[in-house]
């Protein structure tokens, strides 16, 4: 099993986002559709029971116009990195977290549907296939073969676009290399967004865009007293959009704004 | 017709009026095989849950129900190791719900999970730090000793037993009746407390999350608890259910009343526990996760008022059920085993819809969630199918022994459940 | 062993034991598992070999650069090319997944090209051989055909413009206003105020905008909080309709007159005003950028002092001589009303949508012949006689027209990733074959018009190069563009537009009366319509966007017009209706829709307009 190998090279990937950067565009989202064969949403879906693996959320400070002001803040699985709670409640394993590079991965083929990891995340990260994936007449020519497309009834994730890291390991295999070089492994939301606001890197190297994040005090995770250790790190000048990761500083209910 | 089957000794109604009486229950569950099947077929879209109700009326009332059969295993522990002699009266009527229950659990988490199919992977990869493995396995083996624990029942039944070698395995088997009670108790143990440990670990939940004893959550021990307390409470009331449905006498009163003494004993343990609980968990668990209390309760309509009534529903039976004076009349004995009982729906409802319910991201809204026709429909099989093969046992098989006895005594005191002779 | 019941029984019994102790009855376990891995329909990704091809995004204007991961020459997947100087690597949400666009539910690939063929070259014949009272005659001497160009600039338009040129009466329009023919330099201004013009959802070329975000403050006047609004750095929420107002009164501050009108019917105070122009004139230079609903408050850049600096004519690109001689560029609202009788609309390049009421009127009354090229049924089919099917990017050989943000003239080809379904057209050819001109190598004879002028550099992508064009050989210079490449002029000489007139407004205050006031949202991708079928991510599967077909309302708004969150609803003008879904929402301002644009919604509501929602 995956878990047991011992790895060359201890890699700790990470995310560094800047949502003062963030202008929720949605490019990230798609992208990300497109890489992991995602269907299109069935026509009765929602935003509760769609299938999105990196949502942009728009969030604001509970104040109103003129001082009112917003930030969106895209949200992927945050790969915790202690006491994954997923990888602990799966009655099957089908969760796995590769030591050597701490994602958390998701196995469709294994997975039984029950849930549970679903009630478990507290960043609701996770997503289940409520119905069959359709994709129009012909659309399914522009599937990404290195993706296995899921099927309904079992639970998917982000994965930081494990496909793409197999690759950049093929590539390094045939260049004779033991290690992939950093750039070479680059999730597609990362790539995709055009505002540069997305960043991934190795958080053990020192040199990392997310390392360089982890040490700046306008950084911040969120939830982190639940002691789950997320990966991604957010970053803003505001001082109240680094109140987003806490949650005892949240609005007093009041009638939401969509988004 | 069907006079040969049924058990000397005792009258029942006739086939017509039985069938009669069958016939709705039939309906039921053929609407309630008719939603699950468009579940199965069509796909869970077909229920209101979503991603962030990702357990929904389902997993509550299998919850509600596991504890409610709990009676099964706690009567036979009981009975068989502890020895109470009068719990002989209701133990094969619990085992028979204790079935229905399991049963009707196992059914619809069948068709609660995305892919039946795959049920077997968590016996096949099971992963060691999981709850649910953990109650997987126990449920699953469980429901077997309570099939096992049923055979004798059926086997015992009037034209069966003329078959000699149905007679010679129920005798045989009911010598092990002690060890299958022993498994029983120590499988239940075991499940009920991981049932309430799937939520204690959730560590991303603070809402559902406890502190550790050993390597379990304290709801572990409070859902065994509870399920204990709860269990002998739900016989209570279903046999006072049952005498009253077919107009016979078949405890004595004095059973019932033991029933609700040993219901309120535990409530009492349970009340002065969960309290204990809860308190450290408002004070030290929660600010620790870096949520505060109040934020639990402050979306509508899950307000502080959740809790109190909680308490309540258990506090309240406590209090009657250990007052020998009101436990000796019917109607505060039997309602406050029927509180007993809501109060533990209550407590599952808290732990599986309104742990979901509770935003947990600071920008996350509160969310909303009722059941679905299909999802309804689906649970109402259970309950049809519980009443047809409990109608079905009654009928034929001897679930009340004191009923033959009961039946050649005369009536007695007035405030037991009136017998209409003849029915 | 005797054939008895007993040793039959005792013999599967002994079998079943043993088969237990074999590895077979675990191995059909595992196959059970099979049946829930391979469920019918599951797709079959492509297999083949992976490479590289580059190409220019032409779902707009702004025309970034592509690269397409193909498996077996078919794209799978599009990013950006980082190293380009305009799109920096950027690609938006719709160009992402544009590779899916080729399938998307509807898309029409059967239609009456004979027929379409056939009259327009009768309608040709007659216009031209069309005398006073002729019998018979299908165009009168004083009704004109015409060709709608829904995206100006491009290539196809001098083809339109060359088969018009041949036809009498024959006219080449336009709705792109005043001013089509200038752009903007985000780089070279400091103070930008947008007028409700969508700058950071979609505007210009996003890579470029974000990437000189930070030259420039952003001051977005907008009624409702749209994503430029939200991340503006000062937003200023001005009564819905008010923007041209709010022109009016900055210019009537820069000419130190008074602004209590503009003051009045914007709902901002005299003050805000009045610094607004001061900051627009000591924070230079400038840029006012109008918004969907106020296009003549161009002209105001010409009293910021921008002019000429943060707005700059631009040239076309080099066009081949003998073309000069062809229609001229007629703008749609100076055609007399009732005086087209066949007119063809392009809609194959996404370009904006005009309302169909303007349109209509200047057709004739009784039997006017429309002809629309499309590929989606969405658009103007709805209103079109004929429509006949195109092809759309990834399939076209077409080039993209500069954006508003690209002060240098620039010219590159969307090439074609995979091919077009048999019985599309590509329009300008079919256009001019039926008016008796060869068009066909169009786009070649361009590129050697541009290679010939000899200015400029070439901006290839897969080498990242850049080159001047004399540099390159003809075939080369063809063949990079074929590739994925850009040309772009890095000589010409910065002039301000042509002197606009600033328009006159009669401002009106804002009054709330019992109809909302219909303010249209995310007018970027209204253009673009439709989008991928992955686009549910963001508007259905996620509430990131309105997406089309829905209207936000506030709640009080909402209830007062007994609908709620979900319900479906019809949106009422004076123009007519069209079913929508309601959104309650409570940014958004009482008394006011915000409905995502689309055809059927600008149908209707034009830039905005008084409106009901009724429940259905």
């Amino acid at each position: 099993m995956i878990s047991e190998r011992k790895p060359a090279k201890i890699c700790r990937y990470g995310m560094a986002v800047d949502i003062d950067k963030c202008t929720g565009c949605g490019a990230c989202m798609i992208a990300c559709a497109v890489e992991n064969n995602v269907p299109p949403g069935n026509p009765d879906a929602t935003d509760l029971t769609g299938i999105t693996w990196l949502r942009v959320f728009k969030v604001d400070n509970g104040e109103e116009y003129p001082r009112k002001e917003s930030v969106y803040f895209p949200m992927m699985c945050q790969q915790c990195g202690v006491e994954t709670p997923c990888y602990l409640v799966c009655p099957q394993q089908a969760v796995d977290v590769d030591p050597a590079t701490g994602i958390v991965f998701q196995m469709p083929e294994r997975c039984l549907g029950c849930r549970y990891c679903m009630a478990a995340c507290p960043y609701h990260s996770r997503y289940f296939n409520w119905w069959d994936p359709k994709w129009p007449a012909g659309m399914e020519k522009t599937l990404n073969p290195d993706v296995a497309p899921r099927m309904r009834g079992v639970v998917e994730k982000c994965n930081y676009c494990h496909g793409r890291w197999h690759a950049a390991r093929q590539r390094a295999a045939e260049a004779g290399e033991t290690e992939i070089s950093p750039g070479d492994y680059v999730p597609a939301c990362v790539e995709a967004c055009p505002a540069g606001a997305i960043q991934f890197g190795d958080l053990n190297d020192p040199t990392s865009a997310p390392a360089i994040a982890a040490k700046d005090p306008e950084s911040f995770r969120l939830l982190v007293k639940l002691g789950t250790d997320p990966k991604v790190y957010y970053h803003s000048k505001r001082e109240w959009a680094r109140r987003i990761g806490d949650p005892s500083q949240a609005p007093s209910p009041k009638e939401p704004s969509r988004g | 017709m069907d006079r040969r089957f049924i058990p000397a000794g005792v009258s029942r109604c006739s086939t017509a009026k039985f069938l009669l009486w069958l016939a709705p229950w039939a309906a039921l569950l053929a609407f309630g095989l008719y939603s699950a099947g468009l579940c199965l077929v069509k796909g869970l879209n077909q229920t209101h849950m979503n991603n962030r109700f990702a357990f929904g009326l389902w997993i509550f009332l299998d919850l509600t129900v596991i504890a409610l059969g709990a009676g099964a295993f706690f009567t036979g522990f009981l009975l068989y190791i502890l020895k109470r002699k009068e719990l002989r009266a209701v133990i094969n009527s619990a085992v028979v719900i204790g079935l229905m229950c399991y049963g009707g659990a196992m059914a619809v988490l069948g068709v609660d999970v995305g892919q039946p199919l795959r049920a077997w992977f968590t016996f096949w990869y099971p992963n060691v730090h999981s709850m649910l493995t953990e109650v997987t396995f126990c449920i699953s083996c469980y429901l077997t000793v309570l099939l096992i624990e049923y055979v004798p029942i059926v086997l015992k039944n009037r034209k069966l037993r003329q078959i000699p070698h149905f007679l010679v395995f129920q005798h045989e088997l009911h010598k092990l009746v002690y060890v299958f009670a022993g498994v029983g108790t120590f499988l239940s143990f075991f499940h009920q407390g991981s049932l309430g440990g799937l939520y204690g670990v959730l560590r991303g939940r603070p809402f559902a999350f406890r502190e550790e004893l050993g390597i379990w959550p304290t709801t572990f021990f409070l859902f065994i608890l509870s399920a204990a307390a709860v269990g002998p409470s739900f016989i209570l009331l279903t046999t006072w259910l049952v005498q009253k449905i077919s107009g016979k006498r078949l405890v004595r009163p004095q059973v019932l009343q033991s029933l609700g003494r040993i219901s309120g004993l535990l409530l009492a343990a349970y009340v002065l526990l969960k309290t204990l609980d809860t308190l450290v968990w408002l004070n030290r668990t929660t600010p620790r996760s870096g949520f505060l209390p109040a934020q639990y309760y402050a979306w509508k309509p899950f307000g502080v008022w959740i809790l109190a009534v909680e308490m309540a529903l258990f506090l309240v039976p406590m209090v009657i059920l250990l007052t020998p004076k009101l436990r000796a009349r019917a109607g505060w004995l039997v309602s406050s085993a029927a509180m007993a009982c809501c109060g533990v729906a209550v407590n599952r409802f808290v732990l599986t819809i309104q742990t979901l319910a509770l935003p947990t991201l600071s920008f996350d809204r509160f969310l909303q969630y009722l059941p679905s026709w299909q999802e309804t429909g689906t649970f109402l099989a259970v309950l049809a199918a519980a009443v047809l093969v409990y109608s079905i046992s009654f009928r034929y098989f001897e679930l009340f022994p004191e009923e033959r006895e009961l039946r050649r005594e005369p009536s007695g005191r007035p405030e037991t459940a009136p017998a209409m002779a003849g029915k | 062993m005797r054939n008895t019941r007993r040793n039959v029984l005792k013999f599967i019994g002994g079998a079943a034991a043993g088969a237990v102790l074999t590895p077979v009855p675990w191995r059909l376990i595992t196959d059970t598992a099979l049946l829930s891995e391979n469920w019918p329909g599951v797709p079959r990704p492509l297999r083949g070999e992976v490479s590289a091809r580059y190409t220019n995004c032409s779902v707009c204007n702004a025309g970034c650069a592509v690269r397409a991961r193909c498996v077996g020459g078919q794209p799978v997947s599009l990013a950006g090319v980082k190293g380009h100087p305009l799109s920096r690597g950027g690609l938006c949400a719709v160009g992402v997944a544009a590779h899916q666009l080729p399938y998307c539910a509807g898309r029409l690939t059967q239609g009456p090209v004979e027929a379409a063929a056939g009259v327009i070259a009768r309608a040709a014949a007659n216009c031209n051989a069309a005398t006073a009272g002729t019998p018979g005659a299908v165009c009168n001497p004083t009704e004109s055909i015409a060709v709608l160009d829904l995206r100006p600039g491009r290539t196809a338009s001098w083809t339109y413009r060359r088969a018009m040129g041949a036809v009498r009466n024959g006219l080449y329009l336009t709705a792109a206003g005043p001013f089509s023919g200038a752009a903007v330099d985000l780089s070279k201004t400091h103070t930008v105020l947008s007028l409700g013009a969508p700058v950071l959802d979609g505007w210009g070329t996003p890579g470029n905008v974000l990437a000189t975000r930070a030259n420039f403050r952003l001051i977005q006047a907008e009624a409702i909080e749209s994503r430029t609004a939200s991340l503006a750095d000062l937003w200023l929420r001005i009564q819905p309709g008010s923007a041209s107002a709010l022109a009016m009164g900055i210019a009537a501050a820069l000419k130190k007159g008074s602004v209590a009108d503009g003051a009045a019917a914007t709902g901002l105070t005299e003050r805000q005003i009045t610094d607004l122009a001061a900051d627009l004139t000591q924070h230079g230079p400038a840029l006012v950028l109008p918004g969907y609903d106020c296009p003549g408050a161009w002209a105001l850049n010409q009293l910021t002092g921008g002019w000429g600096e943060a707005v700059v004519a631009r040239r076309e690109a080099p066009v081949p001589e003998q073309w000069k001689n062809c229609a001229p560029v007629t703008g749609l609202e100076s055609v007399p009303d009732g005086s087209i009788r066949t007119l063809i609309i392009d809609e194959s390049a996404p370009g904006d949508y005009v309302p169909w009421g303007a349109i209509r009127r200047k057709l004739v009354a009784d039997n006017p012949v429309v002809i629309a090229f499309a590929w989606s049924p969405d658009g103007y089919r709805r209103h079109a006689l004929l429509t006949v099917p195109t092809a759309v990017y990834p399939e076209t050989l077409e080039d993209i027209p500069a954006a508003i943000d690209s002060p240098a003239p620039v010219f590159r080809l969307a090439a074609p990733l995979i091919a077009a379904p048999a019985g599309v057209v590509n329009p300008p050819e079919f256009v001019a074959k039926a008016v008796g001109i060869d068009a066909t190598n169009a786009l070649r004879e361009r590129a050697d018009a541009i290679r010939k002028a000899g200015r400029g550099v070439l901006i290839t992508y897969a080498d990242g190069r850049t080159r001047p064009v004399a540099q390159v050989t003809p075939e080369d210079f063809w063949k990079a563009l074929n590739e994925g490449a850009c040309w772009m002029d890095t000589e010409s000489r910065r002039t301000a537009p042509p002197a606009m007139d600033l328009p006159v407004l009669d401002a009106q205050p804002f009054e709330h009366t019992r109809m909302s006031f219909a303010v249209l949202a995310e007018t970027a991708t209204a253009a673009a319509a439709p989008v991928s079928p992955l686009m549910t991510k963001l508007d259905r599967e996620s509430n990131l966007r309105l997406g089309r077909s829905r209207a936000a309302l506030h709640p009080e708004t909402a209830r007062s017009c007994g609908t709620a969150d979900g319900r479906r609803a019809m949106l009422e003008t004076a123009l007519g209706k069209c079913p929508i879904e309601v959104v309650v929402d409570a940014s958004v301002p009482p008394g006011v829709v915000q409905v995502a644009a689309s055809p059927e919604v600008i149908d209707i509501c034009g830039a905005s307009a008084r409106a009901r929602v009724a429940p259905l």
